[in-house]
């Protein structure tokens, strides 16, 4: 009893989505696709070096996404670029060129020989000429001008956390043997800005393009031995969804790839941290309000020109048409004309001439039928009656006169008399007779078996009726089976004609046979058994068999519409008949695409029209849109195999920092910083996360940095006009005198100072690790 | 007679060699710079060879009490002072094997200061570990990325409903690799 009752309440729900859904939706809204990020000629902000002294540092926020550099007064860096160089030889011109930045985004050419600085999905330089181009870049567009052959002044660095020796070691050696600085001296970004944001003890969770770092820094000075780093960045999440875009449409024009930069415009457009992922995500791609979660971006697109005609112009050629059409006809019917009058006059010619044959001799008859080439009196009698009767057709034609009432009199009365009594022409006769009279036969047998067959029919109906009125159920459940059974047939066409695109599927393997079987000279082995009484045909399904012989489209559409035809029948009578079948439960509103969640995913909450260029060239994001930010509180999601940040956070608030009044301030103070931390909802995500993981009583505080993109060089840029960039920085002398050893040391002590800069109070020693790595420790 | 407009190739490559970074002049250069050809490793390179001659660096270590002819004395505790070669021996003053003693000695205390001062943070074990909580063990649709209680045994795509598990199983050949691919989930031939 309940079953039903759910059942009925099911339907009543599924109404009213229904009906929801037969609303259309507003027209869409449209994104476009990011062009190249090509800013065409900028002349270089000028001024710069005059304004400096030799104390003035260059500042440079290496980043693997933007390389940003500009004088330390500057309020902003002057130059923003992304970290890449265009360089190859130019064929036309014969000689090298390159482009850096955005400038390598000038055409195709320049744009396919674009090269990065970094290792991919890491900050960590690895192709040093492109650094070379991007520092020579940098020099000139600040206007260094050199008069001394080198870059006269001190050099403020940022690199990666916990940097590998071998870049440090190369990029020490670039800036000073190549550009003569001064002095140099290394930084972090993520803490630069911290500090600039004026952080003393906090969380400082730098998210940017490359990585995510969490950095614990208690009094200003970083906790290293808990510092942690998730391979997971902005980077990361453009590459993710681009192999989801090239999954999602894979038969995507290939005239328009899916290009890097329009990934990063729509995630930074479109992606945000959803506050509740798992409940999020699965209402996501629901009917109600899909038009505000599916995001439509347009890729440029031609239309294929349909050549629209006016109803003007159509009513114009219908005319024409009609015209030659009714010229036609008036042709013909004067063609008639005169072939009626013809016929008429040669009527009147051979009545005028059996006329003048009566009453004349033998001879003088043979004479005039001679004339006319006639046989004899019958031929003559014979061609008279054929011209009067397609006299009269033609005239019945023209005139529209009665229907010729001699067919239906027509008599074989040769039929009955013996051959012997006939002569030859007779016999001629009586064999056209029988002909003509087994037609009629046969004509009346047909209409007869019609009659019979209306007949059967009726009574198949009434006797239906009948069963109907008198076991509903029954007569029901059949029909629901006889319709199952064709979908079921449908269905198992669909797999086989799936099946048959796959060689190696079982549907292939039995095609092949069959073939084999059939071009074979011998016998099948059911031919033996069977002997040569072959049933075959005798069942219908036998006929299928040639349908997995031929793979083509040809035959498949007839049969196809048979079977839905009567599937459709099945469901008339249904729905006639059945209370609990209604519109919604047919195959039509079943398939329907309002109903697909694939559609809903692929095409969004609007009809899909395949010969539409436009709608071929439009993407629709929308699980995309929390699925990639989604990524760095759940790495699992893109096959990272590494703690999600909250985890991180509950391990090195629970487990690195010892005394609970550490704990308690550095969770006062959770900062944000990078690129990738921009989501709306981030710091809401992180905070609510952490409160769940967290004892209760914590107070848990999550702030965002005023400028999360700028303010790393911005920090750099107040630190370099403090002391502690003049104490940390490694001099030009001091690498000549004392070599690498001593460099690593003093830079590691550069990188030191940018947490002493912060103002820590403790002893900060640093340690070169064996050549691998390692330059900062806190005793 | 040169035309009166530039084409738009001519255009172009006016900008062109307005962005170009060779023609710009860059006195700032050291014009003796050159630098190695083999300069640029990748991260993989730089950490194989620095835990290589790290290992080298430890065989080294282990052998310095058999290699030096000198005691232990002179290795551990403050090792601010070379012992004197007071024996007067010829190979003993050797300047490799001086070498090798000083080198020694810079590594035993720096071990020391490591030691003393816990684990070091380096580029390598700074890394996240692995996941270790349960609750993070989702899964989700590999097409859809709706929550998947389903998975195919066939091709190990996760699946949201009977409606995805269609399209699973009419993808194309090497599409599903792809799929489990995104999720790192793919077999890699070695």
């Amino acid at each position: 009893m309940t079953v039903t009752s759910t059942r009925y309440l099911q339907a009543a729900s599924e109404t009213e989505v229904i009906s929801d859904r037969d609303t259309a939706k507003p027209p869409p809204r449209l994104w476009y696709a990011a062009e190249p990020p090509f800013k065409g000629y900028q002349a270089a902000p000028s001024g710069g070096f005059q304004q400096s002294s030799i104390d003035t540092a260059i500042v440079i926020d290496n980043g693997a996404s933007l390389v940003r550099a500009g004088w330390s007064f500057d309020k902003r860096p002057r130059l923003s670029f992304p970290a890449n160089v265009a360089r190859y030889r130019d064929r036309k011109l014969n000689r090298t060129v390159s482009y850096v930045g955005y400038d390598g985004y000038a055409d195709a050419t320049t744009r396919g020989q674009i090269r990065t600085a970094f290792e991919p999905g890491s900050s960590v330089v690895t192709n040093w000429d492109v650094m070379e181009g991007i520092l020579d870049s940098i020099f000139v567009k600040i206007g260094v001008d050199g008069t001394d052959g080198c870059v006269n002044r001190p050099i403020l660095m940022t690199e990666p956390l916990a940097n590998l020796g071998y870049p440090r070691k190369t990029m020490t050696e670039i800036i000073f043997e190549c550009y003569s600085a001064p002095s140099l001296a290394f930084g972090i970004d993520s803490l630069f800005s911290f500090k600039y944001n004026k952080g003393t003890t906090g969380l400082v969770v730098s998210s940017s393009h490359t990585s995510t770092h969490l950095i614990p820094v208690l009094r200003s000075k970083a906790v290293m031995s808990s510092v942690t780093r998730l391979n997971w960045g902005g980077s990361q999440g453009v590459e993710y969804l681009l192999k989801l875009l090239r999954l999602k449409y894979p038969n995507w024009s290939p005239s328009q790839r899916f290009a890097e930069y329009q990934a990063e415009e729509m995630i930074r457009e479109h992606c945000y941290v959803s506050n509740n992922y798992d409940m999020e995500v699965s209402k996501y791609l629901d009917w109600s309000g899909l038009e505000e979660r599916d995001h439509i971006v347009q890729y440029p697109f031609t239309e294929h020109t349909v050549i629209e005609k006016t109803a003007e112009e159509l009513a114009r050629i219908a005319e024409r048409k009609k015209e030659g059409g009714r010229r036609l006809q008036e042709q013909a019917a004067k063609m008639r004309l005169e072939k009626l009058v013809r016929k008429e006059q040669e009527l009147d010619y051979f009545k005028e001439l059996q006329g003048r044959l009566t009453n004349q001799t033998k001879k003088e008859i043979r004479r005039l039928l001679d004339e006319d080439e006639i046989r004899d009196e019958v031929q003559l009698d014979k061609t008279i009656k054929e011209l009067e009767k397609s006299v009269r057709k033609a005239r019945n034609k023209d005139v529209g006169g009665p229907e010729n009432p001699e067919e239906e009199a027509a008599t074989f009365p040769l039929l009955d008399v013996p051959d012997e009594q006939l002569d030859e022409a007779g016999l001629k006769q009586k064999r056209h007779q029988r002909l003509m009279k087994s037609n009629v036969d046969a004509r009346a047998r047909a209409k007869i078996e019609k009659e019979k067959e209306k007949a059967r029919k009726a009574q198949e109906e009434m006797l239906e009726n009948e069963r109907r009125e008198n076991d509903l159920e029954g007569w029901l459940d059949e029909r629901r089976a006889a319709r199952s059974a064709m979908l079921q047939k449908l269905k198992d066409r669909e797999r086989q004609k799936a099946d048959l695109g796959n060689r190696k599927s079982l549907a292939s393997q039995q095609r092949m046979k069959t073939l084999a079987a059939l071009a074979s000279d011998q016998p099948g082995r059911k031919r033996r058994r069977g002997g040569d009484d072959d049933s075959f045909g005798a069942n219908d399904d036998d006929w299928t068999v040639y349908r997995t012989v031929a793979t083509g489209e040809q035959s498949d559409d007839e049969e196809e519409e048979d079977l839905g035809a009567g599937l459709k029948g099945i469901e008339a009578q249904l729905l006639k008949y059945d209370p609990s079948f209604t519109e919604q439960n047919t195959r039509e509103a079943q398939t329907d695409w309002t109903k697909s969640m694939m559609h809903a995913f692929l095409r969004g909450p609007r009809p899909f029209n395949p010969e539409s260029q436009q709608e071929l060239h439009q993407i629709h994001l929308n699980v995309e849109r929390i699925r990639i930010p989604e990524v760095v509180f759940q790495p699992a999601i893109a096959g990272l195999d590494q703690a999600g940040i909250v985890e991180i956070t509950a391990d090195i608030i629970n487990q690195s920092l010892s005394k609970p009044e550490d704990r308690d301030s550095v969770l006062r103070d959770i900062f944000l910083t990078g690129g990738n931390t921009m989501f709306s909802g981030f710091d809401d995500r992180l905070r609510e996360e952490l409160r769940s993981v967290l004892p209760s009583e914590s107070v848990v505080k999550v702030r965002k940095a005023s400028d999360p993109l700028l303010d790393a060089w911005r920090g750099a840029a107040q630190w370099a006009g403090e002391p502690g960039f003049k104490q940390s920085a490694v001099t030009k002398d001091e690498y000549f005198e004392k070599g690498s050893e001593f460099l690593k040391v003093s830079i590691s002590v550069a990188v030191a100072a940018c947490l002493q800069a912060l103002g820590s109070t403790l002893t900060i020693r640093q340690e070169h690790n064996l050549g691998n790595v390692s330059f900062l420790q806190q005793a | 007679m040169a035309p009166a407009t530039p084409s738009p190739e001519d255009s172009h490559q006016q900008l062109l060699d307005q962005l170009d970074l060779t023609l710009k002049p860059r006195p700032f250069r050291n014009q003796a710079w050159k630098p190695s050809q083999r300069r640029n490793k990748n991260i993989k390179q730089i950490i194989a060879e620095a835990s290589r001659k790290e290992a080298s660096v430890l065989v080294t270590q282990d052998n310095s009490g058999d290699s030096t002819p000198l005691p232990p004395t002179s290795t551990m505790g403050t090792g601010a002072v070379t012992p004197l070669p007071t024996n007067g021996n010829a190979v003993h003053s050797n300047i490799a094997q001086a070498a090798q003693n000083l080198s020694t000695m810079v590594l035993e205390k720096n071990l020391q200061i490591a030691k003393s001062s816990g684990p070091i943070a380096t580029y390598t074990n700074i890394e996240s570990a692995p996941s270790l909580h349960p609750a993070h063990q989702k899964h989700y649709c590999d097409i859809t990325g709706l929550p998947a209680p389903y998975t195919d045994p066939k091709t190990r795509l996760r699946y949201h409903n009977k409606e995805v598990f269609e399209v699973v199983r009419t993808l194309q050949q090497g599409q599903a690799e792809s799929y489990l691919e995104a999720r790192g989930a793919h077999v890699v031939l070695k």
